[in-house]
């Protein structure tokens, strides 16, 4: 028997229905009529009605598509990245972290910082004349890098976003590998299989959920960059860095083309929703295996 | 009846505690530019408005500030709202045209034109109206090393390796000068000589430090060579005219000092914090840099390394003379302002000779005319190289306070440092520059 009727389960779920529509329904709406409109900021209250040319005008712009690969080229390095070393430390680390737990808070401390200020920190970290890493690299080797020249920067930046997310793959793959039962394991190892096969065989495949989501989870996230690329290089020499935030942040506020911002957004969520069905689709799959 | 009367109470109540104080006292608010010297100037010129004998409430100034981080962007979607939560508010000479269709128009009467001067007037003008008070002024300096250029025009040897530089990578045997008779070349001819990659016994790693970054307040910094070539953004006829030698040599210039090593390798990312540091580590024996280094860069405590020995003087010379790149802050008037008659008579007086002499004391930097300035010259002496620079090589590029102009500037910061960075030729970033700008600026 059903603890609530379902009139009730609607009553209760009218708040929480009310405040989605109001906040995020209502700037969607807007957002999709500003994509199809003529609309600048003094016609924000009247936007005309003007069809998919803002859309064309995105899909034919070289700016947006390089911002794109930025974004993708972005993302995928550095989800891969976080996962694989976080994977990595998670195991590694296991022993340690299980015998002194306490260990665990100062390796989630890059978590507790906001990306932005990650960015400025960086800035100040690889400045030349007041950082401490070209400070050592000139006393020691008698030259430094230009880290955030055209050539370096899209490795320092992966570099710095890589060093302050991986604790968070980090932290889910230690977790789904503190889950699995140690008889498992124990069990192999009676049966006479190296700690590799037993990685490969049962740790891994008993991971994978937990992978493929943190994997998914940073690949977002690393696609929609934006504060500590911005804080560090802005969109770069020749708008070499222009992630596809950065893209949509420039095209309304500084150029205020609003119409194309909001066109390039409204692709930006389409991509993600395609991104997030893929997820659901995945799992879904899995349960009915 | 009774809960009728306890509402009734209730809502008097809060009547008499919101609504009803604002009613009788509807002072002016100012929507201020938050942090540093400019909030604390416009504080304690604010505070002595109000105190005047026979001030009216309804004429008091209330301050607001918010954060600067954004704030431009901030301002204008606040503006386009139609808000009227400040009477007053902040305008920037690049972003009044931005502003304009929100803002109504001031005359600030004789007064004004007597304490600023026409030049500086002008920064806060929008085809041909002006929109607002100028309170202060940011322009260039070129920071040098007294001690470097003293020793440089000392020693002979020293001279002769500076000819020899210049010949190689400027194609004219030049001799050193005091920096203030430096010509662009000879600007050029130094950074390259204080260069250790250029010149191994450089007593500094860089000549220079050019801010390179993909920013539009390094496109206000780069803009005055050109502009000494002759360079302006479009003619009397509206045709842009970026595509000129005048940009090409300004362009032309920056990437050869910087491919030659003249300035820090990361120069591409660098903006103002990054060139003070520079210059303030004394590694640097040149900067073209804000005005507003200039306390910092003199200051014993946070430049202990060269704070004694910077010297500054007026961007150097081309073809056309000196050229130094002029922006305002200001205030002028929300259209939507409750109270537009409160408004009008504070920027009136803060337009006054006194107004803005108290401006300038509270540590405000006011452009004066000379002989408003003199009157403050003891206590503030940059002020008076300010208005004296301001006055005498001070210019708006034409098309500089359109409603696109920081789109501009942006445009060029991202095809410049394209060019900089080597990703395209200088005919690309030029040609897209010129494409880009027409479509902009447009009528």
């Amino acid at each position: 028997m059903a603890l609530l009727k379902p009139a009730q389960s609607r009553l209760f779920l009218t708040p929480l229905t009310g405040f989605l529509m109001l906040f995020l329904g209502f700037p969607a709406l807007v957002n999709l009529v500003y994509s199809v409109s003529s609309v600048s900021f003094e016609t924000l209250r009247n936007p005309q009605i003007t069809g998919f040319g803002n859309y064309a005008l995105v899909l034919a712009d070289g700016e947006f598509w390089r911002s794109v690969s930025f974004s993708g080229r972005f993302a995928l390095v550095t989800a891969l990245a976080e996962c694989l070393i976080g994977l990595f430390l998670a195991l590694f680390l296991a022993p340690l972290l299980r015998a002194h737990s306490v260990l665990m808070a100062p390796l989630m401390l890059p978590l507790m910082v906001a990306p932005a200020m990650i960015g400025l920190m960086y800035r100040l970290v690889l400045h030349e004349f007041a950082g401490p890493v070209p400070y050592y690299l000139f006393l020691w080797l008698g030259d430094s890098p230009a880290f955030l020249s055209v050539e370096n920067a899209f490795t320092a930046l992966a570099v710095v976003e890589i060093l302050q997310w991986t604790p968070f793959a980090f932290l889910l793959f230690y977790m789904a590998y503190s889950g699995i039962s140690p008889d498992i394991r124990e069990a192999a190892a009676l049966d006479g299989a190296p700690w590799y096969r037993v990685l490969l065989w049962i740790d891994l495949p008993l991971m994978r959920p937990t992978l493929a989501i943190a994997f998914f989870i940073r690949f977002i996230d690393g696609f929609r960059v934006f504060d500590n690329v911005y804080a560090l290089t802005g969109s770069g020499a020749g708008g070499s860095t222009t992630s596809l935030s950065i893209y949509i942040y420039q095209a309304f506020f500084k150029q205020g083309a609003i119409g194309k911002a909001v066109a390039a957004s409204v692709l930006l969520f389409l991509a993600s929703l395609a991104v997030l069905t893929l997820i659901n689709l995945m799992a879904g799959t899995r349960r009915r295996a | 009846m009774r809960l009728t009367k306890t509402l009734l109470v209730v809502t008097g109540l809060i009547l008499s505690t919101t609504g009803l104080p604002g009613l009788a006292q509807a002072k002016v608010t100012v929507l201020g530019w938050p942090g540093g010297s400019e909030e604390t100037a416009l504080r304690a010129v604010a505070e002595a408005y109000n105190a005047e004998p026979g001030r009216a409430e309804a004429d008091k100034v209330e301050l607001i500030f918010f954060n600067r981080d954004g704030f431009f962007d901030k301002l204008q979607a606040d503006m386009a709202a139609g808000s009227d939560a400040f009477d007053i508010n902040l305008v920037a000479t690049y972003s009044i045209g931005r502003y304009a269709p929100y803002m109504d128009t001031i005359d600030l009467g004789a007064d004004a034109q007597k304490t600023f001067g026409d030049s500086v007037l002008k920064t806060m003008q929008f085809e041909g109206r002006q929109y607002g008070v100028p309170t202060d002024l940011s322009l260039h300096f070129m920071y040098y090393r007294k001690d470097l250029i003293d020793a440089l025009l000392q020693d002979e040897a020293a001279k002769a390796k500076y000819a020899e530089i210049a010949q190689k990578y400027l194609g004219k045997s030049l001799a050193p000068k005091d920096p203030d008779s430096w010509t662009w070349d000879d600007w050029a001819a130094t950074a390259l000589y204080f260069s250790k990659q250029v010149n191994p016994a450089s007593p500094t790693r860089y000549g220079t430090v050019l801010q390179m970054k993909n920013l539009l307040f390094n496109m206000m910094v780069f803009q005055s060579l050109p502009r000494s070539y002759g360079g302006d953004w479009m003619d009397k006829d509206g045709k842009i005219t970026v595509d000129s030698a005048a940009y090409r040599t300004g362009l032309e210039l920056y990437k050869k000092l910087y491919d030659a090593g003249a300035s820090p390798k990361d120069s591409l990312s660098y903006e103002y914090a990054e060139t003070n540091a520079a210059f303030g580590a004394g590694q640097a024996a040149t900067a073209l840099q804000w005005n507003a280094a200039a306390g910092d860069l003199t200051s014993a405590e946070k430049s202990p390394a060269v704070a004694e020995v910077t010297g500054m003087v007026a961007p150097p010379a081309g073809p056309d003379g000196r050229a130094d790149h002029i922006h305002g802050l200001g205030l002028g008037l929300n259209k939507a302002a409750k109270n537009k008659e409160g408004a009008t008579r504070f920027l009136k007086w803060l337009a006054t000779e006194n107004a803005a002499l108290a401006y300038a004391k509270a540590g405000g930097s006011p452009a004066l005319a000379p002989e408003v300035v003199a009157k403050v010259a003891a206590e503030r002496p940059d002020l008076v190289k300010l208005g004296d620079f301001a006055g005498k090589y001070g210019y708006v590029m034409t098309g500089a306070t359109s409603a696109k102009a920081l789109s501009v500037y942006e445009l060029q910061a991202k095809e410049f440092t394209g060019y900089w960075s080597g990703q395209q030729s200088l005919d690309e970033a030029l040609k897209k520059t010129e494409t880009g700008m027409a479509e902009l600026l447009k009528k």
